[in-house]
Protein backbone atom coordinates (compact mmCIF):
# COMPACT_ATOMS: atom_id res chain seq x y z
CA UNK A 1 0.00 0.00 0.00
CA UNK A 2 1.83 3.07 -0.92
CA UNK A 3 0.71 6.46 0.78
CA UNK A 4 -0.97 8.68 -1.74
CA UNK A 5 1.56 11.77 -1.94
CA UNK A 6 -0.35 14.79 0.04
CA UNK A 7 -1.23 17.65 -1.61
CA UNK A 8 -2.67 20.99 -1.41
CA UNK A 9 -1.44 24.24 0.60
CA UNK A 10 1.10 24.03 3.73
CA UNK A 11 -1.90 25.04 5.93
CA UNK A 12 -4.14 22.01 4.91
CA UNK A 13 -1.20 19.52 5.38
CA UNK A 14 -0.26 20.67 8.25
CA UNK A 15 -3.90 20.69 9.46
CA UNK A 16 -4.01 17.35 8.37
CA UNK A 17 -0.85 16.14 9.91
CA UNK A 18 -2.59 17.53 13.35
CA UNK A 19 -5.42 15.99 12.96
CA UNK A 20 -4.96 12.60 10.76
CA UNK A 21 -2.61 10.59 11.06
CA UNK A 22 1.16 11.51 11.57
CA UNK A 23 2.86 10.45 8.06
CA UNK A 24 5.28 7.65 8.10
CA UNK A 25 8.58 8.05 7.30
CA UNK A 26 8.77 4.59 5.37
CA UNK A 27 5.69 3.67 3.12
CA UNK A 28 3.96 0.37 3.82
CA UNK A 29 5.69 -2.97 2.75
CA UNK A 30 5.27 -2.42 -1.15
CA UNK A 31 2.60 -3.92 -1.91
CA UNK A 32 1.70 -6.38 0.18
CA UNK A 33 -0.63 -4.02 2.17
CA UNK A 34 -3.65 -5.38 0.74
CA UNK A 35 -2.93 -9.23 0.72
CA UNK A 36 -1.10 -9.03 4.06
CA UNK A 37 -4.75 -7.50 5.26
CA UNK A 38 -6.43 -10.85 3.97
CA UNK A 39 -4.58 -13.27 5.05
CA UNK A 40 -4.33 -11.38 8.75
CA UNK A 41 -8.57 -11.69 8.07
CA UNK A 42 -8.40 -15.02 7.02
CA UNK A 43 -6.21 -16.01 9.99
CA UNK A 44 -8.60 -14.35 12.24
CA UNK A 45 -11.69 -15.63 10.61
CA UNK A 46 -10.08 -18.65 11.83
CA UNK A 47 -9.05 -18.28 14.95
CA UNK A 48 -12.67 -16.48 15.70
CA UNK A 49 -14.43 -19.62 14.96
CA UNK A 50 -11.78 -22.08 16.34
CA UNK A 51 -12.05 -19.62 19.83
CA UNK A 52 -15.88 -18.99 19.20
CA UNK A 53 -16.34 -23.00 18.74
CA UNK A 54 -14.13 -23.93 22.10
CA UNK A 55 -16.04 -21.13 24.14
CA UNK A 56 -19.39 -22.46 23.01
CA UNK A 57 -18.70 -26.02 23.84
CA UNK A 58 -17.25 -25.05 27.47
CA UNK A 59 -20.72 -23.36 28.08
CA UNK A 60 -22.81 -25.99 27.37
CA UNK A 61 -20.72 -28.72 29.06
CA UNK A 62 -21.00 -26.51 31.96
CA UNK A 63 -24.31 -25.90 31.86
CA UNK A 64 -24.92 -30.03 31.25
CA UNK A 65 -22.22 -30.44 34.38
CA UNK A 66 -24.02 -27.76 37.10
CA UNK A 67 -27.42 -29.33 36.57
CA UNK A 68 -26.22 -32.43 36.47
CA UNK A 69 -23.31 -32.69 39.59
CA UNK A 70 -26.43 -31.09 42.00
CA UNK A 71 -28.34 -34.37 41.26
CA UNK A 72 -28.35 -37.73 42.05
CA UNK A 73 -30.92 -40.19 41.43
CA UNK A 74 -31.96 -43.35 43.69
CA UNK A 75 -33.40 -46.07 41.65
CA UNK A 76 -35.38 -49.35 43.22
CA UNK A 77 -35.65 -52.23 41.28
CA UNK A 78 -38.63 -54.12 41.70
CA UNK A 79 -37.70 -57.20 43.10
CA UNK A 80 -39.45 -61.17 43.88
CA UNK A 81 -40.30 -60.97 47.92
CA UNK A 82 -39.68 -57.66 48.73
CA UNK A 83 -42.05 -55.02 49.98
CA UNK A 84 -41.62 -51.78 47.59
CA UNK A 85 -42.25 -49.64 50.68
CA UNK A 86 -39.75 -51.33 52.99
CA UNK A 87 -37.49 -50.72 50.31
CA UNK A 88 -38.18 -47.18 49.59
CA UNK A 89 -37.95 -46.55 53.33
CA UNK A 90 -34.24 -48.70 53.62
CA UNK A 91 -32.96 -46.45 51.16
CA UNK A 92 -34.54 -43.29 52.50
CA UNK A 93 -33.29 -43.98 55.92
CA UNK A 94 -29.18 -44.70 54.42
CA UNK A 95 -29.65 -41.15 52.74
CA UNK A 96 -31.04 -39.16 55.63
CA UNK A 97 -27.95 -40.76 57.48
CA UNK A 98 -25.50 -38.79 54.83
CA UNK A 99 -24.91 -35.30 54.89
CA UNK A 100 -24.62 -33.15 52.43
CA UNK A 101 -28.31 -33.98 51.43
CA UNK A 102 -30.70 -31.39 50.76
CA UNK A 103 -33.99 -33.19 50.18
CA UNK A 104 -35.06 -36.77 48.74
CA UNK A 105 -38.25 -36.94 47.19
CA UNK A 106 -39.60 -40.20 46.29
CA UNK A 107 -41.09 -39.78 42.38
CA UNK A 108 -44.93 -40.67 42.37
CA UNK A 109 -45.98 -43.64 40.06
CA UNK A 110 -46.97 -40.62 37.23
CA UNK A 111 -43.69 -38.86 37.43
CA UNK A 112 -41.67 -41.97 36.46
CA UNK A 113 -44.48 -43.01 33.66
CA UNK A 114 -44.25 -39.54 32.47
CA UNK A 115 -40.36 -39.68 32.53
CA UNK A 116 -40.57 -43.15 30.57
CA UNK A 117 -42.98 -42.41 28.39
CA UNK A 118 -41.06 -41.31 25.24
CA UNK A 119 -38.64 -43.99 25.47
CA UNK A 120 -41.30 -46.88 25.40
CA UNK A 121 -43.58 -45.43 23.26
CA UNK A 122 -46.57 -46.74 24.93
CA UNK A 123 -49.02 -45.73 28.25
CA UNK A 124 -46.98 -46.88 30.79
CA UNK A 125 -49.75 -46.09 33.69
CA UNK A 126 -51.93 -47.88 32.40
CA UNK A 127 -50.04 -51.45 31.44
CA UNK A 128 -49.08 -53.24 34.41
CA UNK A 129 -45.49 -52.99 34.49
CA UNK A 130 -43.30 -53.67 37.21
CA UNK A 131 -42.01 -50.40 37.82
CA UNK A 132 -38.90 -49.18 39.48
CA UNK A 133 -39.13 -46.64 42.52
CA UNK A 134 -37.09 -43.14 41.91
CA UNK A 135 -35.95 -41.16 44.79
CA UNK A 136 -34.72 -37.60 43.10
CA UNK A 137 -32.04 -36.51 45.43
CA UNK A 138 -31.20 -32.44 45.62
CA UNK A 139 -27.20 -32.34 46.84
CA UNK A 140 -26.37 -28.78 49.46
CA UNK A 141 -23.71 -27.58 46.35
CA UNK A 142 -22.57 -25.16 49.05
CA UNK A 143 -21.46 -28.09 51.49
CA UNK A 144 -18.50 -30.37 50.68
CA UNK A 145 -19.53 -33.21 48.23
CA UNK A 146 -21.60 -36.47 50.02
CA UNK A 147 -18.56 -39.47 49.60
CA UNK A 148 -20.32 -41.34 46.41
CA UNK A 149 -19.03 -44.46 46.86
CA UNK A 150 -20.06 -45.24 50.43
CA UNK A 151 -22.98 -44.01 49.52
CA UNK A 152 -23.89 -46.28 46.86
CA UNK A 153 -22.31 -48.87 48.74
CA UNK A 154 -24.67 -48.30 51.68
CA UNK A 155 -27.40 -48.10 49.62
CA UNK A 156 -27.27 -51.44 48.00
CA UNK A 157 -26.69 -53.09 51.66
CA UNK A 158 -29.88 -51.12 52.54
CA UNK A 159 -32.23 -53.34 50.59
CA UNK A 160 -32.00 -55.49 47.49
CA UNK A 161 -32.74 -53.77 44.25
CA UNK A 162 -31.67 -50.06 45.58
CA UNK A 163 -28.79 -48.69 43.14
CA UNK A 164 -27.36 -45.01 43.17
CA UNK A 165 -27.15 -43.60 39.97
CA UNK A 166 -24.54 -40.39 40.00
CA UNK A 167 -24.72 -39.76 36.52
CA UNK A 168 -21.10 -39.63 36.89
CA UNK A 169 -20.73 -41.88 34.04
CA UNK A 170 -22.29 -39.71 31.97
CA UNK A 171 -20.28 -36.67 33.42
CA UNK A 172 -16.84 -38.13 32.33
CA UNK A 173 -17.80 -38.63 28.91
CA UNK A 174 -18.88 -35.21 28.42
CA UNK A 175 -15.79 -33.87 30.30
CA UNK A 176 -13.22 -36.26 28.57
CA UNK A 177 -14.79 -34.83 24.81
CA UNK A 178 -15.10 -31.44 26.05
CA UNK A 179 -11.04 -31.63 26.96
CA UNK A 180 -10.22 -33.56 23.91
CA UNK A 181 -12.13 -30.77 21.71
CA UNK A 182 -10.60 -28.24 23.77
CA UNK A 183 -7.00 -28.99 23.53
CA UNK A 184 -7.74 -29.49 19.67
CA UNK A 185 -8.81 -25.86 19.62
CA UNK A 186 -5.71 -24.29 21.75
CA UNK A 187 -3.29 -26.45 19.19
CA UNK A 188 -5.17 -24.93 15.88
CA UNK A 189 -5.08 -21.56 17.40
CA UNK A 190 -1.46 -22.19 18.21
CA UNK A 191 -0.77 -23.12 14.78
CA UNK A 192 -2.71 -20.35 13.48
CA UNK A 193 -0.35 -17.62 15.44
CA UNK A 194 2.53 -19.21 14.39
CA UNK A 195 1.79 -19.12 10.93
CA UNK A 196 0.64 -15.21 10.96
CA UNK A 197 4.05 -14.53 13.18
CA UNK A 198 5.73 -16.40 9.63
CA UNK A 199 3.56 -14.19 7.52
CA UNK A 200 4.14 -10.70 9.30
CA UNK A 201 8.15 -11.62 9.56
CA UNK A 202 8.21 -12.54 5.87
CA UNK A 203 6.41 -9.26 4.93
CA UNK A 204 8.23 -7.57 6.93
CA UNK A 205 11.37 -8.72 5.72
CA UNK A 206 10.39 -7.94 2.09
CA UNK A 207 9.37 -4.35 3.51
CA UNK A 208 12.46 -3.70 4.69
CA UNK A 209 14.26 -4.75 1.27
CA UNK A 210 12.07 -2.87 -0.63
CA UNK A 211 12.94 0.44 1.45
CA UNK A 212 16.40 -0.19 1.90
CA UNK A 213 17.45 2.77 0.69
CA UNK A 214 15.24 4.78 3.09
CA UNK A 215 16.59 2.65 5.99
CA UNK A 216 20.21 3.65 4.78
CA UNK A 217 19.52 7.37 4.58
CA UNK A 218 17.73 7.25 7.85
CA UNK A 219 21.09 5.88 9.44
CA UNK A 220 23.27 8.65 7.86
CA UNK A 221 20.87 11.23 9.35
CA UNK A 222 21.49 9.60 12.80
CA UNK A 223 17.99 8.01 13.24
CA UNK A 224 18.24 5.43 16.01
CA UNK A 225 16.78 1.78 15.14
CA UNK A 226 14.45 2.40 17.39
CA UNK A 227 12.42 5.12 15.38
CA UNK A 228 12.63 3.10 12.19
CA UNK A 229 10.93 0.35 13.99
CA UNK A 230 8.27 2.37 15.35
CA UNK A 231 7.73 4.31 11.86
CA UNK A 232 7.02 0.44 10.40
CA UNK A 233 5.53 -1.13 13.41
CA UNK A 234 3.19 1.38 13.11
CA UNK A 235 1.53 0.20 9.54
CA UNK A 236 1.16 -2.98 10.59
CA UNK A 237 -0.77 -2.21 13.54
CA UNK A 238 -3.12 -0.88 11.59
CA UNK A 239 -2.57 -3.87 8.37
CA UNK A 240 -2.73 -5.72 11.74
CA UNK A 241 -6.18 -4.13 13.09
CA UNK A 242 -7.82 -3.73 9.75
CA UNK A 243 -7.18 -7.55 9.12
CA UNK A 244 -8.65 -8.30 12.47
CA UNK A 245 -11.99 -6.87 12.11
CA UNK A 246 -12.39 -8.21 8.67
CA UNK A 247 -11.99 -11.38 10.40
CA UNK A 248 -13.80 -10.98 12.98
CA UNK A 249 -17.05 -9.97 11.09
CA UNK A 250 -16.28 -12.95 8.91
CA UNK A 251 -16.96 -15.55 11.61
CA UNK A 252 -19.58 -13.20 13.65
CA UNK A 253 -21.64 -13.59 10.11
CA UNK A 254 -20.40 -17.58 10.34
CA UNK A 255 -22.14 -17.86 13.38
CA UNK A 256 -25.39 -16.34 12.82
CA UNK A 257 -25.84 -18.37 9.66
CA UNK A 258 -25.31 -21.61 11.89
CA UNK A 259 -27.59 -20.22 14.77
CA UNK A 260 -30.14 -19.56 12.28
CA UNK A 261 -29.63 -23.28 10.51
CA UNK A 262 -29.62 -24.35 14.28
CA UNK A 263 -32.44 -23.21 15.62
CA UNK A 264 -34.69 -24.53 12.33
CA UNK A 265 -33.58 -28.28 13.33
CA UNK A 266 -35.39 -29.91 16.08
CA UNK A 267 -32.65 -31.80 17.70
CA UNK A 268 -33.06 -33.36 21.52
CA UNK A 269 -30.09 -32.18 23.41
CA UNK A 270 -29.84 -28.24 22.89
CA UNK A 271 -26.65 -27.77 20.84
CA UNK A 272 -23.62 -25.45 22.07
CA UNK A 273 -24.92 -21.41 20.84
CA UNK A 274 -22.83 -18.51 21.37
CA UNK A 275 -23.12 -16.67 23.85
CA UNK A 276 -23.37 -12.64 24.66
CA UNK A 277 -19.74 -12.67 26.45
CA UNK A 278 -18.64 -15.29 23.92
CA UNK A 279 -18.75 -12.24 21.58
CA UNK A 280 -16.73 -9.85 23.73
CA UNK A 281 -14.07 -12.34 24.02
CA UNK A 282 -14.20 -12.36 20.46
CA UNK A 283 -13.31 -8.85 20.29
CA UNK A 284 -9.92 -10.22 21.63
CA UNK A 285 -8.92 -11.74 18.29
CA UNK A 286 -8.22 -8.83 16.58
CA UNK A 287 -6.70 -6.98 19.35
CA UNK A 288 -4.45 -9.97 19.77
CA UNK A 289 -3.85 -9.75 15.67
CA UNK A 290 -2.49 -6.33 15.50
CA UNK A 291 -0.55 -6.56 18.78
CA UNK A 292 1.16 -9.80 17.26
CA UNK A 293 1.51 -8.18 14.07
CA UNK A 294 2.95 -5.06 16.16
CA UNK A 295 5.64 -6.96 17.93
CA UNK A 296 6.66 -9.32 15.21
CA UNK A 297 7.06 -6.53 12.90
CA UNK A 298 9.51 -4.41 15.14
CA UNK A 299 11.26 -7.96 16.74
CA UNK A 300 12.14 -8.48 12.33
CA UNK A 301 13.13 -4.73 11.33
CA UNK A 302 15.51 -4.65 14.89
CA UNK A 303 17.08 -8.05 14.13
CA UNK A 304 17.86 -6.65 10.76
CA UNK A 305 19.05 -3.36 11.18
CA UNK A 306 21.61 -4.95 13.74
CA UNK A 307 23.34 -6.38 11.00
CA UNK A 308 23.79 -3.25 9.39
CA UNK A 309 26.23 -0.79 10.38
CA UNK B 1 38.46 17.30 15.53
CA UNK B 2 38.89 15.44 12.64
CA UNK B 3 41.70 13.10 11.81
CA UNK B 4 42.64 10.68 8.88
CA UNK B 5 45.66 8.38 9.23
CA UNK B 6 47.22 6.41 6.44
CA UNK B 7 43.10 5.67 5.58
CA UNK B 8 43.11 2.96 2.45
CA UNK B 9 40.03 1.73 1.01
CA UNK B 10 39.00 -0.83 -1.27
CA UNK B 11 35.50 -1.76 -2.64
CA UNK B 12 35.46 -5.68 -2.09
CA UNK B 13 38.34 -7.03 -3.72
CA UNK B 14 38.09 -4.21 -6.55
CA UNK B 15 41.76 -1.57 -6.99
CA UNK B 16 42.37 0.53 -3.51
CA UNK B 17 40.35 3.61 -4.25
CA UNK B 18 42.19 5.58 -1.56
CA UNK B 19 45.28 5.33 0.10
CA UNK B 20 47.66 6.02 2.28
CA UNK B 21 44.79 9.26 2.98
CA UNK B 22 46.33 11.64 5.83
CA UNK B 23 45.23 14.75 6.95
CA UNK B 24 43.32 17.11 9.73
CA UNK B 25 40.32 19.21 9.89
CA UNK B 26 40.49 22.06 12.90
CA UNK B 27 37.55 22.88 14.74
CA UNK B 28 35.57 25.48 12.51
CA UNK B 29 37.60 25.54 9.11
CA UNK B 30 36.72 25.59 5.77
CA UNK B 31 38.12 22.84 3.18
CA UNK B 32 37.27 21.85 -0.80
CA UNK B 33 37.86 18.36 -1.61
CA UNK B 34 38.78 18.51 -5.51
CA UNK B 35 40.50 15.86 -7.74
CA UNK B 36 39.54 14.24 -11.29
CA UNK B 37 36.29 12.46 -11.56
CA UNK B 38 36.45 9.12 -9.82
CA UNK B 39 39.41 9.90 -8.07
CA UNK B 40 37.52 8.98 -4.36
CA UNK B 41 35.81 12.11 -3.36
CA UNK B 42 32.48 10.69 -2.85
CA UNK B 43 34.46 7.31 -1.09
CA UNK B 44 36.38 9.80 1.18
CA UNK B 45 33.22 11.68 2.29
CA UNK B 46 31.59 8.21 2.86
CA UNK B 47 34.33 7.34 5.32
CA UNK B 48 33.70 10.70 6.84
CA UNK B 49 30.20 10.48 6.92
CA UNK B 50 29.98 6.57 8.78
CA UNK B 51 28.68 5.12 5.81
CA UNK B 52 31.51 2.90 5.00
CA UNK B 53 33.80 1.50 7.21
CA UNK B 54 37.95 2.25 5.78
CA UNK B 55 39.83 -1.06 4.81
CA UNK B 56 43.10 0.26 7.37
CA UNK B 57 43.85 3.24 8.88
CA UNK B 58 42.64 5.21 11.49
CA UNK B 59 39.80 7.84 11.56
CA UNK B 60 39.10 9.93 14.32
CA UNK B 61 35.49 12.24 14.37
CA UNK B 62 34.80 14.59 16.82
CA UNK B 63 37.90 13.15 18.73
CA UNK B 64 36.74 9.71 18.88
CA UNK B 65 38.37 6.53 16.61
CA UNK B 66 35.61 5.64 14.69
CA UNK B 67 36.98 2.18 15.43
CA UNK B 68 35.92 1.68 18.28
CA UNK B 69 32.47 3.27 18.01
CA UNK B 70 29.53 0.47 18.88
CA UNK B 71 26.89 0.32 16.86
CA UNK B 72 24.48 2.37 19.19
CA UNK B 73 26.90 5.11 19.04
CA UNK B 74 26.89 5.84 15.91
CA UNK B 75 23.80 8.12 15.74
CA UNK B 76 25.19 10.41 17.77
CA UNK B 77 28.12 10.81 15.80
CA UNK B 78 25.98 11.26 12.95
CA UNK B 79 23.46 13.56 14.08
CA UNK B 80 26.58 16.37 14.30
CA UNK B 81 27.28 15.71 10.25
CA UNK B 82 25.15 17.68 7.46
CA UNK B 83 25.71 15.49 4.57
CA UNK B 84 24.26 16.83 0.84
CA UNK B 85 24.61 14.11 -0.98
CA UNK B 86 25.87 14.11 -4.63
CA UNK B 87 22.39 11.21 -5.34
CA UNK B 88 20.67 14.17 -3.25
CA UNK B 89 18.66 11.12 -1.47
CA UNK B 90 15.09 12.74 -0.89
CA UNK B 91 12.42 10.71 0.04
CA UNK B 92 10.71 9.86 -2.84
CA UNK B 93 6.97 10.46 -1.18
CA UNK B 94 7.70 13.00 1.18
CA UNK B 95 7.17 16.64 0.45
CA UNK B 96 10.15 18.93 0.52
CA UNK B 97 9.20 20.27 3.75
CA UNK B 98 8.85 16.77 4.97
CA UNK B 99 12.36 15.68 3.41
CA UNK B 100 13.52 18.79 5.27
CA UNK B 101 12.50 18.38 8.50
CA UNK B 102 13.47 14.09 8.48
CA UNK B 103 16.53 14.57 10.85
CA UNK B 104 14.66 16.87 13.25
CA UNK B 105 11.91 14.11 12.89
CA UNK B 106 14.26 11.51 13.54
CA UNK B 107 15.23 12.98 17.15
CA UNK B 108 11.95 12.61 18.04
CA UNK B 109 11.21 16.44 18.19
CA UNK B 110 7.96 17.59 17.80
CA UNK B 111 6.47 19.44 14.71
CA UNK B 112 5.48 22.10 16.50
CA UNK B 113 9.17 23.20 17.37
CA UNK B 114 10.61 22.62 13.70
CA UNK B 115 7.92 23.57 11.67
CA UNK B 116 8.45 27.41 11.66
CA UNK B 117 12.59 26.96 11.18
CA UNK B 118 12.18 24.88 8.29
CA UNK B 119 9.79 26.64 6.13
CA UNK B 120 12.22 29.82 6.82
CA UNK B 121 14.92 27.81 5.49
CA UNK B 122 13.47 26.15 2.68
CA UNK B 123 12.46 30.22 2.06
CA UNK B 124 16.23 31.35 2.48
CA UNK B 125 17.40 28.42 -0.73
CA UNK B 126 14.47 29.87 -2.65
CA UNK B 127 11.96 26.54 -2.09
CA UNK B 128 9.17 28.36 -0.13
CA UNK B 129 6.84 28.30 -2.78
CA UNK B 130 7.63 24.29 -3.02
CA UNK B 131 7.01 23.39 0.63
CA UNK B 132 4.58 20.32 -0.64
CA UNK B 133 6.21 19.72 -4.05
CA UNK B 134 7.61 15.87 -3.99
CA UNK B 135 10.83 15.40 -5.33
CA UNK B 136 9.97 14.10 -8.46
CA UNK B 137 8.44 17.29 -9.84
CA UNK B 138 11.44 19.32 -8.64
CA UNK B 139 14.44 20.28 -11.30
CA UNK B 140 17.57 18.84 -10.54
CA UNK B 141 18.62 22.75 -8.87
CA UNK B 142 15.48 22.23 -7.02
CA UNK B 143 16.25 18.74 -5.48
CA UNK B 144 19.75 19.91 -4.60
CA UNK B 145 18.56 22.83 -2.45
CA UNK B 146 16.18 20.91 -0.43
CA UNK B 147 18.86 18.76 0.20
CA UNK B 148 21.47 21.30 1.34
CA UNK B 149 18.33 22.48 3.40
CA UNK B 150 18.12 19.04 5.08
CA UNK B 151 22.11 18.59 5.68
CA UNK B 152 21.85 22.22 7.35
CA UNK B 153 18.55 21.77 9.66
CA UNK B 154 20.18 19.71 12.27
CA UNK B 155 22.72 22.24 13.35
CA UNK B 156 25.57 19.72 12.51
CA UNK B 157 29.25 20.52 13.71
CA UNK B 158 29.81 19.73 9.88
CA UNK B 159 28.90 20.35 7.14
CA UNK B 160 29.64 17.67 4.18
CA UNK B 161 28.55 18.32 0.37
CA UNK B 162 29.37 16.81 -2.23
CA UNK B 163 29.15 18.85 -5.58
CA UNK B 164 26.25 20.73 -3.65
CA UNK B 165 26.61 23.29 -6.99
CA UNK B 166 26.89 20.79 -9.47
CA UNK B 167 23.12 21.42 -10.66
CA UNK B 168 21.85 25.50 -10.33
CA UNK B 169 23.65 28.84 -11.95
CA UNK B 170 26.14 30.39 -11.11
CA UNK B 171 24.39 33.22 -9.12
CA UNK B 172 22.62 30.49 -6.69
CA UNK B 173 26.01 28.28 -6.48
CA UNK B 174 27.22 31.76 -4.66
CA UNK B 175 24.37 31.94 -2.94
CA UNK B 176 24.20 28.79 -1.54
CA UNK B 177 28.32 28.97 -0.78
CA UNK B 178 27.08 31.93 0.69
CA UNK B 179 24.90 29.61 3.66
CA UNK B 180 27.92 27.34 3.87
CA UNK B 181 30.48 31.04 4.90
CA UNK B 182 27.65 31.64 7.13
CA UNK B 183 27.15 28.38 9.00
CA UNK B 184 31.33 28.43 9.06
CA UNK B 185 31.24 31.51 10.75
CA UNK B 186 28.70 30.65 13.04
CA UNK B 187 31.36 27.25 14.06
CA UNK B 188 30.39 24.86 11.29
CA UNK B 189 33.27 23.07 10.02
CA UNK B 190 32.75 22.64 5.95
CA UNK B 191 33.80 20.12 3.31
CA UNK B 192 32.87 20.73 -0.13
CA UNK B 193 33.40 18.09 -2.67
CA UNK B 194 33.63 19.93 -6.41
CA UNK B 195 35.05 20.17 -9.80
CA UNK B 196 33.57 23.81 -9.82
CA UNK B 197 37.05 26.27 -10.02
CA UNK B 198 34.94 29.29 -10.00
CA UNK B 199 33.77 28.49 -7.10
CA UNK B 200 37.56 27.21 -5.39
CA UNK B 201 38.89 30.55 -7.10
CA UNK B 202 35.80 32.81 -5.27
CA UNK B 203 36.60 31.73 -1.80
CA UNK B 204 40.69 31.65 -0.39
CA UNK B 205 39.48 28.59 1.84
CA UNK B 206 42.65 25.50 1.03
CA UNK B 207 41.88 22.33 -1.26
CA UNK B 208 42.15 18.84 -0.57
CA UNK B 209 43.49 17.65 -4.06
CA UNK B 210 42.75 13.85 -4.48
CA UNK B 211 45.08 12.45 -7.12
CA UNK B 212 45.50 8.92 -7.60
CA UNK B 213 44.33 7.58 -4.26
CA UNK B 214 46.16 10.31 -2.17
CA UNK B 215 45.88 13.62 -0.72
CA UNK B 216 47.53 16.46 -1.17
CA UNK B 217 46.74 20.35 1.33
CA UNK B 218 47.18 23.09 -1.50
CA UNK B 219 46.68 26.62 -0.26
N1 LIG C 1 30.16 1.04 -4.08
C1 LIG C 1 31.24 0.91 -4.87
N2 LIG C 1 31.66 -0.33 -5.19
C2 LIG C 1 32.76 -0.48 -5.97
N3 LIG C 1 33.45 0.52 -6.47
C3 LIG C 1 33.08 1.79 -6.20
C4 LIG C 1 31.95 2.04 -5.38
N4 LIG C 1 31.79 3.37 -5.26
C5 LIG C 1 32.80 3.92 -5.98
N5 LIG C 1 33.56 2.98 -6.55
C6 LIG C 1 34.75 3.23 -7.34
O1 LIG C 1 35.63 4.03 -6.59
C7 LIG C 1 36.23 5.00 -7.41
C8 LIG C 1 36.03 6.38 -6.81
O2 LIG C 1 34.65 6.67 -6.87
P1 LIG C 1 34.04 7.97 -6.21
O3 LIG C 1 32.59 7.94 -6.38
O4 LIG C 1 34.58 8.09 -4.84
O5 LIG C 1 34.70 9.09 -7.15
P2 LIG C 1 34.42 10.66 -7.14
O6 LIG C 1 35.73 11.31 -6.97
O7 LIG C 1 33.35 11.01 -6.20
O8 LIG C 1 33.92 10.87 -8.64
P3 LIG C 1 32.90 11.99 -9.19
O9 LIG C 1 33.65 13.26 -9.25
O10 LIG C 1 32.55 11.48 -10.54
O11 LIG C 1 31.75 12.02 -8.26
C9 LIG C 1 35.64 4.85 -8.79
O12 LIG C 1 36.58 4.16 -9.60
C10 LIG C 1 34.42 4.02 -8.58
O13 LIG C 1 34.25 3.15 -9.67
MG1 LIG D 1 31.47 11.74 -6.33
Amino acid sequence: MVEVPMTGTVRRSLLARLFVETRSVMPAAGSTGLSLVLVIATMCFLASLTLGAVLAVNHATQSWTRQLSGALTVEILAVEGQDPEMQRDAALTALSKTPGILTAKTLSRDDVAALIQPWLGVDVAREDLPFPQLIDVRLDTSAPPPDLDALAAALEKSAPGVRLDSHRQWLDDINGAANAAQGLSYAILAIITLTTIAIVTFATRAGLLANHEIVELLHLIGARDNFIASEIQRHFLLLGLRGGVLGLALSLLAFGGMSIVMNSSSLLVSMPTIQPWTLTSLLLVPVMAALVSVITARMTVMRGLGRMM
Amino acid sequence: MIRFENVGLRYESGPEVLRDVTFTLERGSFHFLTGPSGAGKTSLLRLMFLDHKPSRGLITMFDRPIATLARHELPDIRRQIGVVFQDFRLIAHLTAYENVALPLRARGKSEDSYRADVIELLQWVGMGERLDALPSTLSGGEKQRVAIARAVMGRPRLLIADEPTGNVDAEMGNRLLHLFVELNRLGTSILIATHDRELIASNPAPALVLHKGEVEIHG
